[in-house]
C-alpha cells in the first residue's frame, strides 16, 4: 500500500474534543432544566448517579473517543485519486478517482473557525450529500488544495473514441 | 441566445397542466389529512364549507392550469432546448442535449386523438430535473429526440458511422413481444400484494365484515351451518384474490401492450402502451447499471426482467416520478435474453466466474439467531398453554431464519468480468436472492467512488466489505479479505482515474 496519508491539522483533535464537550455540556444543561423545574424524578434517580455517569460519559467521549477519531482520521492525495479514511469502530476507507468530482466545497463552521481549521468537501455524480469530506485542514492549505483539485479536473482530457480498447 | 425562436404549447395542454396538478394533489394529500380533518370538524356546523372549498380549488386549479399554459413557452435551439415557465416565480431553464440521460415520447391518453405527445427528457443534474414538453405532434416530437440524441453522437461519429447512417426507420435489432408474453410479465411482476396492502387498511377500517356481511350471511343463507362455513369463507378468499390477481395482469397488459424494442447502433428504445404509449430511448453510453430479476414466478416460466438505468440521483430515488420513466423488458426469454446480453455488451453467462462469500459470513448471522432462539424458546416456554408447543414453535422458528440465512450466503455472488463483445467492456456484477436471483451489472469505468469499510465484528474477522458508488446506486461486495479489498480499491482508483471514456 503506497498511500501516502497524511495527519488532519493537530488542533482537529482539540475541535473534536470540544464539539463532543458542547454535546454533553447541552446533555447537563437539559438534565439540569429538568432538576430546576422539577420534571427530574429525583427520588427514583438520585442526582449524583445522573451526574456520575454524565462526567464518566464525557470523560470517555471527550478525552478517549475524540482522539481515538482523530488518530483513525487521515487523508491521501495520489495522482489518481483522493483518499479518506474515517472512524474509530466503524472504519471506513474511500477512494474517489480525481476525474469523477462533480464540484469542491470549502466549508468552515464557527467553531472550527476559532480552532482555525476548515473541511474541504467533494462531491460526484449521482449521490444526495458530500461525498468525500476531508476535516481538519488548515484553511490555506484547503484552499490551495481546492484550486489544484479544480485545476486537474479542467484539465482532463475530453472522451475520447469510446472503442480504445 | 437572442434570436430564440418561443413557441407557445397548443390550448389542448391545458389538459396536461391540470392533469399534473391532480396528480401532486393525490401525491401530497396525506400531507393534507390534518388540514381536511379540521375543515370536517368545522363542517359540522356549516355543511356548506366543504364544498365551498373543493370548488374553490377546482376553480383555482382551472385558472392556474390556464395560466400555466399561457406562460409556458419553450424554444428548440441547436445545442439545447430552453423552456421559460411560471407566472410570479418566472423560470428559465436551459437543458444542453449532450447532457440528456433518456428521452421519452408519451402519447397521453388525452392527447392521442389530436395526435398530441409529450416529450419528457432527463436530466444528469443533481436534483433530478426533469423537462416536459407537452403537445408537441407526433413528427416534430420524434425530429426532436432524434436532434438530441444525434448532438451526443456527434464527437464519437467515426465509431457508429455505420450505423447511424441508415435510415431512420431501419433498426438494427427490433423486438415484439407478444400479448401471450405480456400476460407472463403480468404473473412476474404482478402488483397483487401492492393491491392488497392497499386495500387492507380501508377494509379494516370500515368494519364491514360484522356490520354488513355477518348479519347479512345469518338472515339470508340459513342453510349455512358451521361445518361449512369455512369452506365458503376461504372460497370466498381466493375468489377475491384471483380477481386481484388477474386486475394486475390486465394491468400489465394495458402498460405493456405491443411492447416492441429496437435497436439502432447505439440507440435503445421501447415503446409500449394501449392506452397511453410510451416511447422511451436512450443511448448506450448513458447506461449505468443493467438490472437481471428473476424472481420464483419468473423462475418457475423460466423468463427474466431486465432493468436499464441511467444516471439516478439519489434524492429523486423512490420519488413518485420513478416507475414509468425507466427502461424496463418486463418478460425476457432465455434466447434473447443471451441475444440481449451481447447487444448490452453483457458478457455470457457461461463466462461469469462467481465467487462466494466465505464460510465465516454465516457466522454472524448464526450467532445471533443461535443467541436469540434460546431466548425465544424460554420466554414461550412460559408464555404459552403448553409448553412444548412453544419449544417446538421455536425449533420451527429458528430452523426456517436459520435456512434462509443459508440461503442468502449461498445464492450471493460476485465477479469481475470482461465481455468479448466489440467494443469490450468491463463490468462488475453482484448477484444475490433467496428465493430469487437477482443480478446488478454495472461498467467498471463509471464507478463514483470506492469504500472500503469494516466495522468490529469484521475486524475481528479479519474482513471487509468493498462498497462500490455508481451513479445508479451503491452496490457491496462483501466479505472480501482486508488486504484484496485495498488492493482492488486501489487497482480501480488508478484504473478509472487513467480511463477517459465518457461515463456520462
Amino acid at each position: 500500500m503506497s498511500i501516502a496519508w497524511v495527519a488532519p491539522e493537530p488542533s482537529y483533535r482539540s475541535y473534536l474534543q470540544v464539539r463532543s464537550l458542547l454535546s454533553m455540556l447541552i446533555l447537563a444543561g437539559m438534565v439540569a432544566g429538568a432538576f430546576f423545574t422539577g420534571i427530574y424524578p429525583a427520588d427514583v434517580f438520585p442526582l449524583w448517579w445522573a451526574g456520575a455517569i454524565w462526567a464518566v460519559l464525557t470523560l470517555f467521549f471527550s478525552v478517549f473517543f475524540a482522539s481515538r477519531r482523530f488518530l483513525f482520521t487521515a487523508y491521501a492525495r495520489s495522482p489518481e485519486g483522493m483518499h479518506l479514511k474515517r472512524g474509530a469502530l466503524f472504519r471506513k476507507i474511500r477512494a474517489v478517482p480525481l476525474n469523477r468530482i462533480q464540484h469542491v466545497e470549502f466549508k468552515q463552521s464557527f467553531l472550527e473557525r476559532l480552532f482555525g481549521i476548515a473541511r474541504l468537501a467533494m462531491y460526484t455524480a449521482g449521490s444526495g450529500g458530500a461525498d468525500l469530506t476531508i476535516p481538519g485542514l488548515a484553511p490555506e492549505y484547503a484552499l490551495q488544495l481546492k484550486t489544484e483539485l479544480l485545476t486537474t479536473i479542467a484539465n482532463e482530457p475530453e472522451q475520447e473514441e469510446s472503442n480504445n480498447e | 441566445m437572442s434570436e430564440l425562436a418561443w413557441q407557445r404549447t397548443p390550448l389542448i395542454t391545458i389538459a396536461f397542466f391540470l392533469l399534473k396538478q391532480l396528480k401532486q394533489f393525490v401525491t401530497n394529500i396525506s400531507n393534507l389529512i390534518p388540514v381536511l380533518a379540521a375543515v370536517f370538524v368545522a363542517g359540522k356546523n356549516a355543511v356548506w364549507l366543504p364544498f365551498a372549498l373543493a370548488g374553490g380549488y377546482l376553480v383555482f386549479t382551472i385558472i392556474n392550469a390556464v395560466l400555466q399554459q399561457r406562460f409556458f413557452l419553450y424554444a428548440i435551439a441547436d445545442d439545447a432546448v430552453h423552456i421559460r415557465s411560471g407566472l410570479f416565480n418566472r423560470q428559465h431553464l436551459t437543458l444542453k442535449y449532450e447532457r440528456i440521460q433518456q428521452a421519452e415520447i408519451h402519447e397521453a391518453w388525452y392527447f392521442r386523438p389530436f395526435k398530441l405527445t409529450i416529450l419528457s427528457v432527463d436530466s444528469a443534474g443533481s436534483a433530478g430535473k426533469e423537462v416536459m414538453i407537452p403537445g408537441l405532434t407526433m413528427p416534430l416530437a420524434q425530429e426532436l429526440r432524434q436532434r438530441m440524441l444525434e448532438a451526443q453522437d456527434a464527437p464519437q461519429s467515426t465509431n457508429t458511422a455505420s450505423s447511424t447512417t441508415a435510415p431512420y426507420d431501419e433498426a438494427d435489432v427490433e423486438q415484439h413481444f407478444p400479448v401471450s408474453e405480456i400476460i407472463r410479465a403480468g404473473i412476474i411482476d404482478n402488483k397483487l400484494f401492492v393491491l392488497l396492502a392497499v386495500l387492507i387498511y380501508p377494509i379494516s377500517q370500515l368494519d364491514l365484515l360484522e356490520d354488513y356481511v355477518v348479519p347479512w350471511v345469518q338472515a339470508n343463507v340459513s342453510w349455512l351451518n358451521d361445518d361449512n362455513a369455512w369452506l365458503l369463507v376461504s372460497g370466498a378468499v381466493v375468489a377475491g384474490l384471483a380477481v386481484l390477481f388477474l386486475l394486475a395482469i390486465i394491468v400489465s397488459l394495458i402498460t405493456y401492450h405491443d411492447l416492441k424494442l429496437s435497436i439502432r447502433g447505439e440507440r435503445f428504445q421501447a415503446k409500449s402502451g394501449a392506452l397511453s404509449i410510451r416511447t422511451l430511448s436512450f443511448r448506450y453510453p448513458k447506461l449505468q447499471a443493467v438490472y437481471l430479476r428473476r424472481n420464483l414466478r419468473a423462475r418457475l416460466l423460466k423468463r427474466s426482467v431486465v432493468r436499464v438505468s441511467q444516471l439516478q440521483p439519489r434524492q429523486a430515488q423512490g420519488g413518485a416520478q420513478q416507475g414509468g420513466q425507466q427502461f424496463i423488458l418486463p418478460v425476457v426469454d432465455a434466447d434473447f435474453l443471451a441475444r440481449f446480453r451481447l447487444l448490452l455488451r453483457l458478457p455470457d453467462s457461461a463466462q461469469v466466474n462467481w465467487q462466494r462469500l466465505s464460510n465465516l459470513a454465516l457466522l454472524g448471522p448464526s450467532v445471533w439467531l443461535g443467541v436469540l432462539a434460546p431466548v425465544a424458546a424460554g420466554v414461550l416456554f412460559f408464555a404459552l398453554e403448553s409448553g412444548v408447543l412453544g419449544l417446538v414453535l421455536t425449533a420451527l422458528g429458528w430452523l426456517l431464519l436459520q435456512t434462509l440465512v443459508v440461503l442468502r450466503w449461498r445464492n450471493y455472488g460476485y465477479s469481475f468480468v470482461t465481455s468479448d463483445t466489440q467494443p469490450k467492456e468491463q463490468w462488475f456484477v453482484v448477484r444475490r436472492g433467496i428465493f430469487s436471483r437477482n443480478e446488478n451489472w454495472y461498467p467498471r469505468h463509471k464507478v463514483q467512488q470506492i469504500d472500503v469499510e469494516q466495522g468490529p465484528w469484521l475486524r475481528l474477522l479479519g474482513f471487509s466489505h468493498l462498497v462500490l458508488h455508481t451513479a445508479a446506486g451503491s452496490e457491496s461486495i462483501e466479505f472480501l479479505a482486508r488486504d484484496e479489498a485495498l488492493r482492488l480499491q486501489e487497482e480501480w482508483t488508478q484504473e478509472i482515474a487513467r480511463n477517459h471514456r465518457r461515463w456520462m
